[in-house]
């Protein structure tokens, strides 16, 4: 039994393979200005990879911002409930999932199952997302995958005004233009981040085992913060946490084969 | 939905309007549900609910409003300031929040800059935020300036007698959306969610006699048609102001059918009737005043809660959308503890914030409504 | 809102940091250079109010006695009512009731607690509260909400009608916790005879629900000594206002806020008439030298709405060292009839009337209903009697150089209208500056951003002298 999700973001595009609850190929991809194309490439990648035909896979779900314009998939659902599938394939003993994308930044409370119980999101402005941080890392001239490592070696961490991305990002050049080091700048980004986010993850209630999905997650300065701040350890997925919404795809296309949730 | 209804949801300049117009007859434009609509509907003029519908931009709207302000009255100075609303003669601009009761200073200060924007009566009314008998008092007397204010502005007279009829007339088309509701409710729905908004919207925007009678073929159509919507998820739609019917299309793209909702552009300017005995214009007040369904009126989440409740109760609801257009924190701190006060009935409940008009940002929503959905499947 | 910080009673913390500095000005200098240390997060504020002198030793000793007041109240068979800083508490003494001023609290964790303050603010949002709402509010509500605060047992709050974010916190506050609830409002109009119709009946509404809830008749006796130290405070309020109307002004800026801060503290009892008997005796002292209360005055600045009161007080320290003279803002306009600014305007003051007990009422009623904003704010601000009319008449009375709007971004009322406002003021002659921070959350634009922003301004439009 061969299925795949298939996980258009606005930031990036993934393709999960499976079968037998083994990944055969997990591509990502920066998104195409057409989701059509970003699907299309992603899935392209995915195959060769897999050594398969698209006519091989049985089942295909798609999620994320263009899942409607997925050409290939069987069924689309929403990404929310797919992090929250994914995590729960990752780590079985999930019950939080916090997911912080390009563009908002989400938190999933789910079942035994996988189940979603209660979620809320965050999508009214770039604080608070991924791109926050991309953009300050853009400011602070240090590379986006960089960024975390920055709080550990900080002395002093700055104030940051973190309410609105376009103010911050002055704020930071302010502290550059001081003199403060790029550590200390950036591990008050990173907390800036972090806070934000356990404002939504406090409102639907944090409860063991906590994890983590999407590009944020490999940020260790913001993972650190927020477990400081949620008073909980944060789980490490297996997987690279950006293809957590396209594995909860193709979990749910195997269920869907085996007829029904389990 | 008929053309003629679905035109006075997008377009605000209707057929009605215009006709109304043609004929010599005089527009009034009202920003809110505590504007007694029977005063203007007395003095022989069509009252008109103010919207920011067809506003593409808010260029307008953030010269003269501060940042942090909700998207709605911002729209509505937008289409003010391009001169969308030059067909008003009067508008009433009320206290309803504050938010809104800066549309008052906004629009005449744009109206220096922007010649012949403002209508050539611009009233102030006042509307107290509590239930008292003084309170009342007060709102009488400042109902009575209102319309004398209207008489001697546009040379009218207002009488007991018209303002008995504008009762009538109102409680009628009140009475008639009560049926819609019913019809609404039912296990196999014959209209939906969105068409029900476009219908009830069509009331702020038509003069109420030919509403009234447009309602009346309709429901009767509904009520004969054998055309029902049936196994969807049912869903009661809350929060802050909403006359966007797309919004409800987008839930309604989704499996789902809005039967309920506690709007104030929906059941919460239709389900008080005002007392036809006695003096009318008292009547016509305590109707107003004691319609406590917006947060406007501090202090009584009790009562809005049960209201709330009991509409989705009546309406077996799988679940209850609550949306509030940002900065908009009457609504959307009081959805805060309508939640946890659904939830621990067992009512499913999702909370959305939102931006109005052209900020509205369709994938978002629709994220979230696929998920509540797939939540309560 | 962290595990960690649910151990603690906030009003408990609070209580201990101001009692203990309250202490520490009983040193010597010596003693007292030493002590300040330990207050790592707060030894720049207190060091600003100590250095005011006995006006600043003694506002810390009445704050101490205020937070000790909440905490045992109930141990001392008192109720606690939980109220806005736009009702004066004056007529609770005369109830036996401790007030517990929401703001107030707000404003001293901000002035005072430099870390956690983040996460009482965002308390509120975690239980629904929305995260546009007033930062005024939100970080005092916080710990209560959470349940780590004091409970009060009721509620009171007078600002429907003047500002919605504000009566809703209190409605909020007033339904998640179930807590009985007074709501006063206002007509948009001030002074026709229907307003002062309704000031009254609803000051009246206010008085039987404190009946009902406290059990108790209002002491007439206790009112009337409350009353008259009210008049004996607006005297010596009109001297220090009309002082600063000097060039230079003899007053330190930090004293329009404890102008404030004793209305909305102590008002009616007399830990608020020392205060301002010390206060007058500095500067009248100054007013003889002809000496700046803040450094050497360059510029005369109007905050016409609110101040900054987060990040150790470096605001008003800012405008100390740089020679700005704070002439007042909208919080320090109380309108007593005799007021400097009512000269011309009695109608729109408020008279206390001793005679008898409707008098009293009516005249507690007309305080109420002119206090700070919910005078100016509550009708359109350029009617007569409101935000125009009244910034006007005091930046000409005080020689303003310039204006400055500061408020919070859950101020839907003035950010409404700020815009056209300014541009009003701007064609009058007054340079008028709008600033974007918060009052209370310096993440929303940084102190040092803010003063940027005044600075820049002072530079562009050539104000300093």
């Amino acid at each position: 039994m061969i299925v795949a999700g298939c996980d258009i973001g606005s930031l990036t595009a993934k393709v999960v393979i499976m079968t037998n609850g083994k990944i055969l190929a997990s591509p990502v991809i920066k998104s195409k200005s057409r989701p059509e194309e970003s699907a299309k490439e992603v899935m392209d990648m995915a195959l060769s990879k897999a050594g398969l035909c698209l006519d091989a896979i049985e089942y295909c779900i798609g999620t994320g911002y263009g899942r409607g314009k997925i050409p290939f998939v069987n069924e689309v659902i929403s990404e929310i409930a797919c992090h929250g599938k994914g995590a729960r394939f990752l780590l079985p003993t999930a019950r939080t999932v916090i997911d912080i994308g390009g563009q908002d930044c989400k938190t999933m409370k789910i079942d035994r199952s996988g189940k979603l119980i209660k979620f809320i999101t965050n999508d009214k402005c770039a604080a608070g997302t991924g791109r926050f941080l991309e953009v300050m890392a853009n400011v602070l001239g240090v590379r986006l995958e960089d960024l975390g490592a920055l709080s550990a070696r900080a002395r002093a961490p700055v104030a940051l005004a973190s309410t609105c991305t376009v103010w911050a990002q002055a704020e930071v050049v302010r502290n550059i233009n001081e003199g403060k080091s790029i550590e200390d700048i950036g591990a008050s980004v990173n907390e800036a981040m972090a806070k934000r986010v356990a404002i939504l993850v406090n409102s639907v209630g944090v409860e063991k085992d906590v994890c983590m999905s999407g590009g944020v997650a490999k940020n260790i300065g913001v993972v650190k913060s927020l477990e400081r701040l949620l008073g909980v350890k944060i789980k490490k997925l297996k997987l690279d946490p950006q293809i957590v919404g396209a594995l909860g795809a193709a979990v749910f296309a195997k269920e869907k084969l085996e007829g029904g949730a389990e | 939905m008929r053309e003629e209804i679905s035109e006075t949801t997008t377009t605000l300049f209707n057929r009605y309007v215009k006709k109304w117009k043609d004929g010599g007859g005089k527009v009034v434009g009202y920003t809110c549900t505590y504007v007694p609509e029977e005063i203007i509907y007395a003095a022989g003029m069509l009252p008109f609910r103010l919207r920011g519908i067809e506003a593409t931009s808010t260029s307008i709207g953030d010269t003269y409003y501060g940042p942090v302000i909700c998207s709605f009255p911002k729209c509505v100075l937008q289409l003010a300031g391009e001169g969308k609303y030059k067909f008003l003669d009067g508008a009433v601009i009320c206290n309803g929040c504050d938010s809104m009761r800066r549309l008052d200073e906004c629009w005449r200060k744009a109206s220096e800059d922007y010649e012949g924007i403002l209508p050539s009566w611009f009233y102030y009314y006042g509307v107290p935020h509590k239930v008292a008998d003084y309170s009342l008092k007060w709102f009488v007397e400042e109902t009575k300036r209102l319309i004398d204010s209207l008489e001697a502005h546009f040379g009218v007279k207002i009488t007991d007698d018209d303002l008995k009829k504008a009762i009538s007339v109102y409680n009628k088309g009140r009475t008639l959306l009560k049926r819609l509701d019913g019809l609404r409710i039912m296990d196999e729905v014959p209209i939906s969610g969105a068409d029900a908004l476009a219908v009830i919207i069509a009331g702020t925007a038509i003069p109420r006699d030919e509403y009234n009678k447009l309602l009346e073929e309709l429901l009767e159509e509904l009520e004969e048609s054998k055309e029902r919507i049936t196994g969807k998820k049912r869903l009661l739609l809350g929060g802050s102001v909403n006359d966007d019917v797309s919004l409800v299309e987008l839930i309604e793209e989704t499996d789902a059918i809005v039967v309920a909702d506690t709007l104030c552009f929906g059941s919460r300017s239709y389900v008080d009737l005002i007392e036809e005995d006695g003096d009318p214009l008292v009547a016509i007040c305590k109707r107003y005043l004691t319609h406590s369904f917006c947060p406007r009126m501090f202090g009584y989440y009790k009562e809005r809660f049960r209201f709330l409740k009991e509409r989705a109760e009546k309406a077996k609801v799988d679940g209850v959308i609550l949306q509030n257009i940002r900065f908009c924190d009457l609504h959307g701190s009081e959805n805060g503890i309508f939640e946890r006060d659904l939830e621990a009935a067992g009512i499913p409940c999702m909370r959305m914030e939102r931006e109005y008009g052209p900020l509205v940002e369709t994938g978002r929503i629709k994220m979230r409504i696929d998920a509540f959905l797939e939540r309560i499947s | 809102m962290r595990s960690v910080l649910r151990e603690y009673n906030y009003n408990w913390r609070l209580w201990n940091i101001v009692h203990n500095a309250a202490k520490i000005c009983d040193g010597s200098d010596k003693e007292y250079r030493e002590a300040i240390r330990f207050a790592p997060d707060f030894n720049k504020a207190l060091d600003a109010m100590i250095s005011l002198g006995e006006p600043g030793v003694l506002t810390l000793k009445a704050i101490d006695g205020y937070l000790e007041d909440i905490l045992t109240a109930h141990e001392k068979g008192k109720k606690l009512a939980l109220i806005t800083y736009n009702f004066s508490p004056a007529i609770l003494h005369a109830f036996d009731v401790v007030p517990m001023g929401l703001e107030q609290i707000t404003g001293l964790y901000t002035t005072i607690w430099q870390k956690g303050i983040a996460e009482l603010l965002d308390y509120c949002c975690e239980v629904g509260f929305t995260e546009t709402s007033c930062s005024g509010q939100r970080v005092a509500l916080g710990p209560i909400l959470a349940g780590v605060g004091t409970m009060p047992d009721f509620i009171l709050y007078s600002t429907a009608g003047i500002c919605d974010s504000n009566a809703n916190a209190f409605a909020f506050a007033s339904a998640y916790l179930d807590l009985p609830s007074c709501q006063m409002n206002y007509p948009p109009t001030l002074i026709d005879e229907r307003a002062t119709e309704y000031h009254r009946e609803d000051f009246k509404y206010m008085i039987a629900f404190l009946e009902e809830y406290t059990g108790k008749k209002l002491d007439v006796d206790r009112l009337k000594d409350i009353c008259e130290e009210i008049i004996k405070q607006d005297e010596l309020i009109n001297e220090l206002q009309e002082l600063q109307r000097l060039i230079p002004n003899p007053e330190p800026g930090l004293y329009n806020l404890l102008l404030y801060s004793i209305k909305i503290f102590f008002s009616g009892i007399k830990d608020g008439t020392e205060i301002l008997e010390a206060m007058l005796k500095i500067a009248r002292e100054n007013a003889a030298k002809g000496i700046a209360g803040n450094g050497h005055e360059r510029a005369r600045g109007l905050f016409f709405y609110i101040d900054h009161y987060c990040t150790e007080l470096k605001y008003w320290g800012w405008l100390r060292d740089n020679g700005i003279s704070h002439i007042g803002t909208m919080m320090t306009d109380f309108w007593q009839a005799d007021a400097p600014y009512a000269k011309g305007r009695e109608d729109e003051g408020y008279i206390i009337d001793t005679k008898n007990l409707d008098t009293m009422i009516d005249s507690l009623a007309a305080q109420t209903s002119r206090l700070p904003m919910v005078k100016q704010i509550r009708g359109p601000y350029d009617a007569p009697h409101m935000w125009l009319d009244d910034t006007v008449g005091v930046a000409k009375l005080m020689n303003a150089d310039f204006l400055a709007y500061m408020g919070t971004m859950g101020c839907r009322n003035t950010w409404g209208m700020v815009k056209p406002a300014a541009r009003d003021l701007e064609k009058l002659g007054f340079p008028t500056l709008i600033l974007y921070g918060d009052a209370f959350d310096d993440r929303v634009e940084s102190i040092d951003a803010l003063i940027n922003r005044i600075d820049e301004f002072l530079t562009v439009r050539r104000i300093r002298k």
